[in-house]
């Protein structure tokens, strides 16, 4: 095995394995046993009289002739670990080949989340190998002279702010109270440009003790959310997804009456929950407030007409949404986004009351996973006083900061530290700006729930010169490493977390060592526990909600980016390059505005626009975004960070001058024309289905009529062919089936499969040219009020057809059939005609246009990121889904060493197991042994079940089942109608 | 003249519309006028055209090089649009090449003497239009280094065989044989020109060169003889091939299943097609080489005049062939299928669809009036519109239909890059360059077949044969 000094992964061990491993090098006090072979080999050569000339060989080469036990080339080995960097801590099963992390899945354990991933989780390894990492120390020598001039300056420091992320780990917290009581001087404050602390803040006013409410979207029947995108970025959207994507439906025999969740959305913005919506209704966000009072009048049983008036809503849906809610009762859910004020969200609490829903779809959780953030006001008055010392710990205040200008606050300290994986705009401004490690090379734990904890370990050594900002710490409290631990940066704060959870948490267990082993091993301890709700201090919410919303000229909300979040993920091109959920949006951010504001501004796509309000102000290009309400703009933030060293890194435009310090909404904006125009690049150029039967969708009421709706909206051909049929009787005959009843659009897929198969990244320019190579996408289409649209989700992979139109047009036939019914793609006979591609009516085939592997290639690190068990395809071959075809021969040779056969279920496409809502199901189309019939294959025969183009006798054996909606009938007269094309 | 000489010229008149010589030259000075481009030194306005047509063709090489060092993505070329300015050249030219054996096989076999004059450049330009056009395949492909063989059903020890049901392997062979038969059927007829600049020559390095090439020719009995069956035969088997090889192209198309490609009608519109553009150039090339050379006494109005008739009776079947289309896609009530023609009509490209109706359907009707097929001025502008229209089509038919085809989210816009164009006018300055060289190096006209009509007792008073 030959690697380079720098691969620690080789050398040194997997560090979760708690193994230490010797390398042969230094057995020979000095020189390894290659350079020993070496020298011997050269003096023999001199010895036979050959004018030789030893050269030193480049690379040390180190062979692990010491491997640990369950360490075998090339085998794929599974770490349990906890996702520290988003907002939620989810679990993580972490797949290493060689002692190199290459993809990363939900953790199947975890009780929240389970299997399932976000695209941000996915986008986690490209950050590990990212060459745009800091790599050392930046204003100090080294470590040694960083940690001295940091201790100086905490001892003789008389005041001081540490800022931190809200999604500390509870040793960290624990870690940051000892700090603290070390440095008293110092004050923590937790800062999250986008954060929920608002909602928080009133929760407790209104219960008297810190916690939150978790909402049941499996157990609602009507959920009302006013701007809570709880599918995409507010709460625990894994969660959420993954209760509300069956929505309560299965497809019932035919004596029951099949039943489904019905959503109600009301927002300024279009947001991932919005498209999936039975209603949206558009209202300003200073409307919020107004909505629900109105809404709670109404369910209280009084006239709504005069407010249906004020809010400029339809009195007949707002009738029907409130006697809807009613009905359900304690069935009944609403939810509202962090975005709003305390007051909203003491309304909703004072609905959700009224209702019954409280202890019935809201349960109370009293540990949330994440601290509260403080708002910004409050740490700006420390800082405008002018700090001895300011510590960043993982946060960029200088680019989040609301309202900009964070830069005065850093110059006003007398010393500032800033700790961090990448280099951003506080580490640039900062007397000391440290590296970190990235979350696979760090220990942590988490206490997801109420109940529930979990350990996150590292997998692989640090790449870097780096250091976790817990090491951190503990150097500047001057602890040395614990009596009993080897010595070095890694075992300090293992040791930290070991001790805390042998001696606290695991105390009560018989071998408390063991038990931490096993944690380690599964990845979490406990389960979520059921807490008591807190007593409802009615009044309080009665004066809290009371209040009132600014409101006037025109209002921005702020949205986190799907991708890159609030700006933490902005180095991940894998992010950046998946299109937007919502907008399709592919690198860059746009503010999202209505056809109406556009047409007032006189701006279409790509002219800027200038927000100002007071002496703030933003601009950037807009983008005509159907479903914004009227008078309100929709600004992304997390965009526009530049990189002190990679300048094309810089992706779209910084919002947060504009973001208010509490909230996320500012009213009273000026929007003005401004001069420039950019080429936004989206993903698709229409949204229209131009009246074609592509994603199909009807009611639930239609479908309980005429289950088989569908056939209907389809050409019923008969099938000719002049070729003899191929044999598809053998199994395993693989299919797959994708519900959009399911699917919310979330686009963990696209990034997974991009994770998976080693899917390039083109940048910018490339997408705008149409050469984009994910292998699934997910298509968006729009019907209906061209200013209220209906939203269509439609992931689409290669549909492997039988009747595949690639296949007979390829001159080298390197696309080709096999038995088992999948479309072969043969790269290394691929001479790229293309001809493919032209043909395929789906358009899922990818073409190597450059060599995109080596374009994006800056540092030998990113080659291990490499999933080694797929291709990496060169320049001029074509490309696409696979259906993880390594996957399925993985599994194949699993069950033959096993001597058994292959189980149904057991196999997941990588897009399938990312899926939040399981709307993607892979598997044998064949019945099992037991001539049952799989889930695909039953999936297969459901009513609602087609193929798209199915007239072209493609044979896809991808199968859709048609979007089942659930408008309220009663308000079938108002906007959200569905199921209809233009 | 014996009264048994009148039937052969009888037959000859009936078959000549207009007389081939009307000066009626000696055979000397037939000669002379023949071989005086091969013979003289160039003059300026050669080497002038020349030199922008090398100029062009060292802009082909760079972008071939480009394409080949960088890749495809130097070109406009994208998802969805997987074809565009290559396969767009490469039938353009295929079908330029079609005039060229139209003229010198079919109207061969069906005794029309009066291609005699033109034959000979026209089936050069065939070659040369072949030549360019079987580069586009392979440039246009991810790894043209594969390509190049691996398109070839060659023994292997891997038994890794070709694809014989894609269109793409039939162009192979329809190429690889049109080019092959369309070399050796101009070469056949050169032989006794050869022989007679061989015996012409004065320098012994041209009597070697043109001695070689015209394979020991001796003009005996027997000799001519054997070379008039071999004529004959390869007459015979380049006329269907005129009408095969852009069939085959047009089932690269024609067998695909996108709309606008998809579509039963393509063979014969795309071989009458190849047809009109292919007149349209040979049109081109003979006014400007007769200007050059002083060859108007030999490639006389009347040829022209008849050219045009062609030219006019073809431009009416691509009308008719574009009114079939709509038709059609009307009366399908395919909703793709529709759209498609829709979009060409109306959409982005809709000016790329005007412009081909305009270049092949509206000029063409000045052809209708003789003053205008007879005026070569009036000519350049006319064949000018018709390859540019012809250009158009295949570019119409690859593009726009590529770029919207069934799932509207898959859209998406094809715009050609610098590589692209230089390409394309890098590909007519190689054309133009070979046919320089050809005219100043070989005889550019049937010398032995003009001698034979020379002799002929001819007394047509053509020209008004309307």
């Amino acid at each position: 095995m030959t690697r380079d000094t720098q691969d620690h992964d080789t050398e040194r061990p997997a560090a979760g394995a708690l193994e230490t491993r010797r390398s042969s090098a230094g057995a020979l006090g000095g020189i390894s046993r290659r350079e020993f072979l070496a020298l011997m080999g050269a003096s023999m050569a001199l010895a036979s009289g050959l004018e030789g000339c030893v050269r030193k060989p480049p690379r040390e080469v180190v062979s692990w002739d010491y491997a640990p036990e369950y360490q075998e080339p090339g085998k794929v080995l599974h770490f349990a670990s906890t996702w520290m960097d988003g907002g939620y801590p989810y679990g993580l099963l972490v797949t290493a080949v060689d002692g190199r992390p290459i993809k990363i899945e939900g953790n199947p354990e975890h009780p929240v989340g389970g299997a399932s991933s976000n695209m941000a989780m996915q986008a986690a390894i490209l950050g590990l190998y990212d060459p745009g990492r800091m790599r050392r120390p930046l204003g100090a020598a080294d470590w040694s002279e960083a940690d001295k001039r940091v201790r100086e300056s905490l001892e003789k420091a008389k005041s001081g702010v540490v800022l931190t992320r809200a999604t500390l780990g509870e040793s960290e917290r624990a870690l940051m109270a000892e700090f603290i009581g070390r440095y008293p001087a110092l004050r923590h404050f937790v800062f999250e440009p986008v954060n929920d602390a608002a909602r928080r803040r009133a929760w407790e006013a209104i219960y008297g003790q810190p916690g939150e409410w978790l909402p049941r979207y499996d157990k609602a029947r009507v959920i009302l959310s006013v701007g809570c995108d709880f599918l995409g970025s507010d709460g625990v959207e894994l969660e959420a997804t993954g209760q509300f994507a069956s929505r309560g439906f299965t497809e019932a025999p035919v004596s029951t009456i099949p039943q489904m969740t019905r959503l109600y959305v009301a927002e300024s913005a279009v947001s991932l929950t919005g498209t999936n919506a039975d209603h949206r209704l558009r209202i300003r966000p200073s409307q919020a407030l107004d909505l629900l009072r109105a809404i709670r009048k109404g369910v209280a049983g009084q006239d709504m007409a005069a407010d249906a008036e004020r809010l400029g809503l339809d009195a007949g849906l707002l009738k029907a949404l409130t006697s809807d809610l009613k009905g359900a009762g304690n069935k009944a859910l609403v939810v509202a986004g962090s975005q709003h004020p305390g007051s909203a969200h003491a309304a909703a609490a004072l609905l959700n009351h009224d209702l019954g829903a409280v202890g019935e779809t809201l349960l109370w959780n009293p540990k949330p996973a994440a601290l509260r953030a403080d708002e910004a006001s409050t740490i700006a008055a420390e800082l405008e006083k002018g700090v001895d010392i300011l510590i960043c710990l993982g946060v960029d205040p200088a680019a989040d900061w609301p309202g900009g200008r964070f830069d005065r606050f850093i110059g006003k300290a007398r010393f500032s530290v800033a700790h961090a994986v990448f280099p951003n705009a506080t580490t640039v401004l900062c007397s000391v700006a440290l590296p970190s490690l990235h979350l696979l090379e760090c220990w942590n734990d988490a206490a997801p729930r109420h109940g529930l904890r979990s350990l996150c370990q590292p997998v692989i050594r640090p790449l870097l010169d780096a250091r976790q900002e817990a090491v951190s710490l503990l150097a500047w409290m001057g602890r040395e490493t614990p009596p009993g631990a080897e010595a070095g940066d890694e075992p300090r704060f293992r040791e930290y977390v070991r001790r805390r959870w042998t001696r606290e948490i695991l105390a009560g267990e018989p071998d408390p060592e063991q038990a931490f082993k096993e944690t380690l091993r599964v990845g979490v301890h406990g389960a979520p526990a059921a807490a008591e709700p807190p007593a409802f201090e009615a009044a309080a919410a009665e004066a809290l909600a009371a209040g009132t919303s600014a409101a006037g000229g025109i209002e921005v909300t702020f949205q986190p980016h799907y991708g890159v979040y609030d700006g933490r993920f902005a180095p991940l091109a894998w992010l950046l390059e998946a299109p937007d959920p919502v907008t399709k949006q592919m690198w860059g951010n746009a503010a999202q505005i209505g056809r109406r504001l556009a047409d007032e501004l006189g701006v279409s796509d790509g002219d800027f626009i200038r927000l100002s309000q007071g002496d703030r102000s933003v601009e950037l290009p807009a983008a005509v975004t159907p479903g914004a309400a009227d008078g309100v703009v929709a600004l992304t933030l997390g965009m526009g960070r530049a990189h002190p060293v990679l300048a094309d890194r810089k992706v779209g435009c910084n919002v947060s001058a504009l973001l208010p310090e509490a909230g996320r909404v500012a009213v009273g904006v000026a929007a003005a024309k401004a001069s420039g125009f950019e080429q936004l690049v989206f993903s698709q150029p229409t949204f229209s289905m131009h009246g074609r039967p592509l994603a199909l969708d009807g009611t639930l009421d239609l479908y309980r009529e005429n289950p088989l709706f569908v056939r209907e909206r389809l050409h019923d051909l008969k099938e000719t062919s002049l070729f003899p049929a191929m044999d598809y009787s053998t199994p395993p005959q693989w299919g797959m089936a994708i519900d959009l009843s399911r699917c919310t659009g979330c686009s963990a897929c696209v990034v997974a499969c991009q994770a998976e198969n080693n899917v390039a990244v083109v940048g910018r320019e490339e997408c705008a040219n149409g050469r984009e190579m994910h292998w699934i996408r997910v298509d968006q289409y729009r019907s209906g009020d061209p200013e209220n649209p209906v939203f269509h989700h439609q992931p689409l992979p290669c549909q492997q057809c039988e009747n595949a139109p690639c296949e007979s047009v390829c001159p080298v036939a390197a696309t080709s059939h096999n038995k088992e019914g999948l479309n072969d793609m043969v790269y290394n006979r691929c001479i790229g005609t293309r001809y493919c591609s032209n043909n395929c009516p789906y358009k899922v085939r990818r073409f190597n246009f450059y060599n995109w592997q080596k374009r994006w290639l800056r540092d030998d690190n990113q080659k291990l990121m490499a999933n080694p068990n797929v291709t990496v395809r060169q320049i001029g071959v074509m490309e696409k889904c696979t259906f993880c075809i390594q996957r399925i021969n993985a599994a194949r040779f699993r069950a033959a060493n096993e001597k058994r056969k292959l189980a149904a279920g057991e196999i997941q496409t990588a897009c399938q197991q990312a899926c939040p809502a399981k709307a993607i199901v892979f598997g044998s189309l064949s019945p099992t042994e037991g001539k049952e019939p799989t889930p695909v294959a039953r999936l297969h025969a459901s009513p609602r079940r087609y193929a798209l183009l199915e007239e072209l006798q493609t044979r896809p054996r991808v199968a859709y089942l048609a979007r089942l909606r659930n408008p309220n009938p009663a308000a079938a007269t108002s906007g959200g109608k569905t199921g209809e094309r233009e | 003249m014996s009264p048994s000489d009148s039937r052969p010229a009888e037959a000859t008149r009936r078959l000549l519309p207009f007389a081939l010589l009307p000066t009626r030259p000696s055979l000397r000075e037939l000669d002379d006028a023949i071989n005086r481009p091969i013979e003289s030194f160039p003059t300026r306005r050669w080497w002038m055209l020349f030199l922008a047509t090398a100029s062009l063709t060292g802009l082909y090489l760079l972008c071939v090089g480009v394409t080949i060092l960088e890749g495809v993505g130097t070109w406009g070329v994208n998802n969805p649009v997987g074809w565009g300015f290559a396969i767009t050249n490469l039938v353009f030219w295929i079908g330029i090449g079609h005039a060229g054996t139209l003229i010198s096989a079919i109207l061969f076999l069906l005794r029309q003497h009066w291609r005699t004059a033109i034959a000979r450049s026209a089936e050069a330009m065939t070659l040369f239009a072949v030549a360019c056009a079987a580069q586009f395949p392979l440039l246009h492909t991810g790894r043209p280094w594969l390509a190049a063989y691996w398109m070839v059903p060659y023994p292997n020890h891997n038994s890794i065989w070709v694809n014989f049901r894609s269109p793409l392997e039939w162009d192979v062979f329809a190429i690889s044989t049109y080019g092959l038969v369309s070399l050796l059927f101009w070469y056949t007829g050169l032989i006794p020109d050869l022989a007679v600049a061989r015996d012409r020559a004065r320098h012994p390095l041209r009597r070697l060169v043109y001695g070689l090439l015209s394979l020991g020719w001796t003009g005996s009995q027997r000799a001519w003889q054997h070379y008039e069956k071999a004529y004959l035969l390869f007459a015979g088997l380049a006329t269907p091939l005129v009408l095969s090889v852009h069939s085959v192209i047009s089932f690269d198309f024609a067998v695909a299943i996108l709309p606008g490609w998809h579509s039963t009608i393509f063979p014969p519109f795309f071989v009458v097609g190849a047809i009109f553009s292919g007149f349209a150039m040979v049109l081109l090339l003979i006014v400007i080489m007769r200007k050059m050379f002083r060859l108007e006494q030999i490639i006389t109005d009347n040829h022209l005049n008849a050219m045009n008739k062609i030219m006019l009776a073809t431009s009416l079947m691509m009308g008719f062939s574009y009114v079939v289309e709509l038709f059609i896609a009307w009366y399908s009530g395919v909703l793709y299928e529709r759209y498609v023609f829709l979009n060409r009509m109306l959409g982005p490209y809709a000016w790329t669809y005007w412009l081909m109706i305009t270049g092949n359907v509206l000029v063409p009707q000045l052809l209708w009036f003789q003053r205008f097929r007879r005026n070569s001025w009036v000519l350049y502008p006319i064949v000018l519109a018709v390859i540019v229209g012809m250009w158009m089509e295949r570019f119409v038919i690859i593009v726009t239909s590529l770029h919207r085809d069934f799932l509207p989210s898959a859209w998406g816009f094809y715009v050609p890059t610098w590589v692209d164009l230089g390409l394309l006018f890098g590909s007519f300055g190689l054309f133009l360059t070979l046919f320089l060289l050809f005219v100043r190096l070989l005889p550019a006209i049937s010398g032995a077949e003009l001698k034979g009509a020379a002799l002929q007792p001819l007394v047509v008073d053509g020209g008004r044969h309307e």
